[in-house]
């Protein structure tokens, strides 16, 4: 049998290579799997992972030129760190405040840093000035895409610049672009601002942050139809356009110390004999040289900014100066600040109005925490000053809104404890939709106009669409009157002066609980006594431009605040109107005007706000608004949301090619806020990213990063390179099999021949 | 003989690329049987629990289709290294059963092939490291663009989205994304 197998294998010699070949085959796929799980043992490294993370982080905007990259992990303590230093001098009416921010860098890397902070609502910026080492650059007044333009000029160029912009009138930001590894670039602002006065206090106030706001999804859309009757017109999708420019990252409390540590002097020469002086939330030294100056530094040295600085000063004198007129020669003009304090009317004989009046209480997140004891107090103190013949409703707002009653309700006793135990029951939560709720308070439902109707709307202002606020004000105050009350340790000023403004009211400010009965008290002397109403100035021989245009009613103990350009310096100004149903009058020599300090930039200031309450009023369109602001803005030298300071230092100083990170510094959650009540609910919106961006040298100019829209997920790369991988390993053991059995096939061939 | 030498260096070559895809597709395997464990683990504990020790992600949840038998461990994050072990949960998402919408992306080749037999109106089960089980429909696929997702993270109702590469034939990795969604529709333990 055996022979017959020889035989057998002799008559077909190619069984056996079919042999040889499946043995191979064989071998080769038990090498495969080998040499796979020899791979696998011997690493189960990740950088095996054949798909990459890049792909899924890059900006939306910037994927195409693959320059951006957004990095997520919480390297704060790597990133550019911020000092600042707040130096104050009040001279008499107005005070110059100087705010320097200390940026330095310990990282290896060139950094671009931003910085979004709050300044006093109605301050001019005029100056702004980089210290680099021993040079100072001093900035200059540009429109404001010129400016951006500048900038990006030179930080693409590897030079040292600065920008101011303004985001909104109390919303700045600071971008310094290259700061050197190692390197500490001082950036210097500075603004003038009028010392606010009422009754017998003066006052300033500090803000030192910026609360995070609660901008309005675009879901419904507005629409403007032209004027022309076309029946053409545009729709407004986002409330916020600028949501992103707003919205820096804000540290948990919880997981985070504070930041940005700020020292704060300030140094008052009040122009009279000073009595009490008080800093309300913070402590503070104060020095006194002579009797009319003082020197308030702060007790502990350093604050984490993360509240107002608010300090008020009273005269020795039972009452203070119920006159002020100050002035100021700049170029070929003259400007002029007065103060009126009208006389409080005595009790008429004639019974008050009766009034009807509307609460209005902010409940959303960002109340949480100690703002909402103070709004909860306020407006419970409020509820038990009311009159028996006064009628009233309390609203309540977050991103929801209740009416308590129908109707406004007569303030009986039923009434007012049904309301009490409706406001001691309030908790704080969710987003803060205001328009509705101010919509509510405005809709006149009595239309008795044998009343006084007054709104007393208590919130911290934390939205970003103040301009859709003061649109439904302008369209619906009717008869009504606005008194804004703001609450909390950062309200946004901005929003409560221009509301009451418009509302023709005014506002206050609650910044602790310990406040609540003084400032409401003062609140309601304003809400119980006539105003000082149909107020007009009249100069008697000088040409002039005054400011505020429409002179607005004033209430109880605040004064009459008016800025004005002359072209001459001489004869007088009448003061007229009416407290209560008595005429007033008060006539002021100009002669007598004390000299004063940066009168024409708050006047400029003033101009520009008047021009900003004309469009909304409607009275000016917002080409001739733009107009008006830029020429103000660019004689006056003082930054608006159409103008910003730039400073450039002229020496390169980052080596080409060396590429540069940018920073979005991130700011304390104001003191008192409840992180989680803000944020908590929204955990996908949480800005806690730090940005990165490279610049390399000949890239088109880069905005800002674009935000990261909460309607933008990106979807990772979601494919491997294994079907690839396994297709051409394949293709080449196929060609390799077919190279061998072609060679042995050849050699065969040979051995037979 | 040098003649054998090209045919077996090919070879050699061809092997490691070969071996190198499989070792994709094994790790994804293997990673699964591992997270599997450990995702029970998590379940019974209600602590997350680490597959390997040095691993820097954990399951979060299991994706499960009944109809078609398939079912995938959920690990929190998208990183690369975590996609290569199982579907990612996009952590700028809720998670499964909560207000708006969860989303999970894996490799088309690997975990979510099967998302290609999930038709319209199959269930897709969830269940979260802390033993809750939710139920989802699915109601709705599209093909988008990666960074036009048009995925509301803020919508208020409780949905779910399934995303992977697309096509799931192609060997090279493009910009398309298939995005399968799912609506809550009942909830269990």
């Amino acid at each position: 049998m055996s022979n017959c197998d020889a035989v057998d294998s002799n008559e077909h010699p190619w069984l056996g290579r079919v042999v040889k070949v499946g043995l191979f085959l064989l071998a080769q796929s038990i090498a495969v799997l080998l040499v796979s799980f020899v791979a696998l043992l011997v690493s189960f490294a990740p950088g095996w992972s054949a798909t990459t993370e890049q792909a899924s982080l890059l900006q939306p905007g910037d994927a195409k030129s693959g320059s951006l990259l957004l990095k997520e992990d919480s390297a704060y303590t790597e990133a550019i760190r911020l000092g600042i230093d707040v130096d104050i001098t009040v001279s008499g009416p107005t005070l110059r405040t100087r705010v320097t921010q200390i940026f330095r860098n310990p990282t290896k890397d060139w950094v671009e840093a931003t910085y979004v902070y709050p300044l006093a609502a109605d301050g001019a910026v005029d100056t702004l000035k980089m210290v680099v080492g021993d040079r100072v650059i001093v900035g200059d007044i540009k429109a404001r895409q010129q400016a951006r333009a500048i900038y990006e000029q030179a930080r693409r160029n590897g030079q040292r610049a600065a920008l101011t912009e303004q985001e909104r009138p109390n919303i700045f930001t600071n971008s310094v672009a290259n700061i050197g590894p190692g390197e500490t670039v001082l950036v210097q602002i500075e603004y003038q601002e009028p010392v606010h006065q009422s009754g017998n206090e003066y006052s300033l106030r500090v803000p030192l942050v910026v609360g995070p706001r609660y901008n309005p999804a675009p879901i419904v859309q507005s629409v403007d139809f032209r004027k022309d009757g076309s029946g053409w017109g545009a729709t407004h999708s986002d409330p916020v356009p600028d949501r992103d420019r707003i919205s820096p990252p804000v540290l948990d409390p919880a997981n985070n110390a504070p930041i940005n540590p700020t020292s704060i002097t300030v140094h008052l020469k009040a122009g009279f004999a000073l009595g009490e002086v008080k800093s309300h939330h913070h402590n503070v030294k104060i020095a006194s040289p002579d009797n009319a100056t003082r020197v308030v530094t702060l007790a502990d040295g350093n604050v984490p900014a993360d509240r107002d600085f608010e300090l008020t000063w009273k005269p020795t004198a039972e009452k203070a100066p119920s006159v002020g007129l100050f002035r100021e020669h700049v170029g070929d003009a003259d400007y002029l600040l007065a103060f009126v304090t009208p006389p409080a009317a005595e009790q008429t004989t004639q019974k008050p109005l009766p009034r009807e009046v509307l609460f209005v209480i902010d409940n959303s997140g960002s109340m949480g925490g100690t703002s909402i004891e103070q709004a909860k107090a306020s407006l419970l103190y409020a509820l038990g000053r009311l009159q028996p013949n006064d009628r009233f409703n309390v609203i309540r707002f977050d991103d929801t809104m209740d009416v308590l009653f129908p109707t406004p309700v007569p303030a009986d006793t039923t009434h007012v404890s049904e309301a009490t135990s409706f406001v001691s029951a309030l908790q704080a939560r969710g987003g803060t939709e205001m328009v509705p709720a101010m919509r509510a308070a405005l809709t006149d439902k009595l239309g008795d106009t044998n009343t006084v109707r007054q709104i007393v709307f208590l919130t911290d202002g934390a939205i970003g669409n103040e301009q859709q606020l003061f649109e439904t004000i302008t369209a619906m105050r009717g008869r009504s009157r606005i008194f804004m009350v703001g609450i909390g340790s950062a309200p946004n000023t901005y929003l409560m002066t221009r509301a009451s403004e418009l509302g023709r009211g005014a506002f206050t400010h609650i910044g602790s609980v310990e406040q609540v009965d003084e400032r409401m008290r003062g609140l309601f002397a304003k809400l119980e006594n006539p105003a000082v109403t149909g107020l007009t100035a009249k100069f008697s021989e000088a040409k002039v431009d005054v400011t505020p245009a429409i002179i607005p009613d004033i209430y109880r103990d605040e004064p009459l605040v008016l800025a004005a350009k002359l072209d001459k310096l001489a004869g007088s100004l009448e003061i007229k109107g009416r407290v209560g149903d008595r005429p007033w009058s008060v006539t002021l020599p100009l002669q007598n005007a004390a000299e004063g300090k940066g009168l024409s930039k708050l006047w400029a200031r003033r101009k520009i706000g008047d021009a900003e309450v004309a469009r909304t009023l409607r009275e000016m369109t917002p080409e001739d608004t733009d107009k008006t602001i830029l020429a103000l803005a660019l004689d006056h030298q003082i930054v608006t949301r159409l103008t910003s300071l730039v400073a450039v230092d002229k020496t390169p100083s980052r080596p080409e090619g060396q590429p540069l990170k940018v920073s979005e510094l991130p700011i304390n959650l104001p003191a008192g806020w409840d992180f989680a009540k803000v944020f908590g609910e929204r955990p996908q919106l949480t800005p806690t990213q730090l940005r990165e961006r490279r610049a390399d040298a000949g890239q088109p100019a880069a905005r800002r990063p674009a935000p990261v829209t909460p309607d933008a997920i990106r979807l990772p790369k979601t494919a491997t390179s294994a079907a690839l991988k396994m297709i051409a390993g394949l293709i080449m053991i196929v060609l390799a099999l077919i190279l061998f059995v072609f060679n042995r096939r050849q050699r065969l061939l040979t051995d037979v021949a | 003989m040098p003649r054998f030498i090209s045919p077996l260096v090919l070879a050699l070559v061809g092997t490691i690329l070969f071996g190198d895809g499989a070792y994709i597709h094994a790790k994804a395997w293997l990673a699964q049987v591992l997270l599997e464990r450990a995702f029970d683990h998590s379940v019974a504990t209600g602590q997350p629990f680490k597959p390997w020790s040095w691993a820097d992600t954990w399951p979060v949840a299991r994706i499960e289709v009944k109809r078609i038998g398939a079912s995938a461990i959920v690990l929190e994050g998208t990183s690369g290294q975590a996609l290569a072990f199982g579907p990612g949960h996009i952590h700028q998402t809720v998670d499964a059963g909560e207000r708006g919408v969860a989303v999970y992306a894996a490799h088309r080749d690997t975990h979510f092939r099967f998302l290609r037999d999930v038709a319209t109106g199959d269930v897709i089960d969830v269940t979260r490291s802390d033993g809750k089980r939710f139920r989802y429909r699915a109601d709705a696929s599209s093909v988008v663009h990666f960074d036009a997702s048009g995925i509301d993270p803020t919508t208020h109702g409780f949905e779910l989205v399934l995303a992977t590469c697309w096509p799931f034939d192609s060997v090279t990795s493009g910009p398309e994304r298939y995005i399968l969604h799912a609506t809550l529709i009942g909830t269990d333990g």
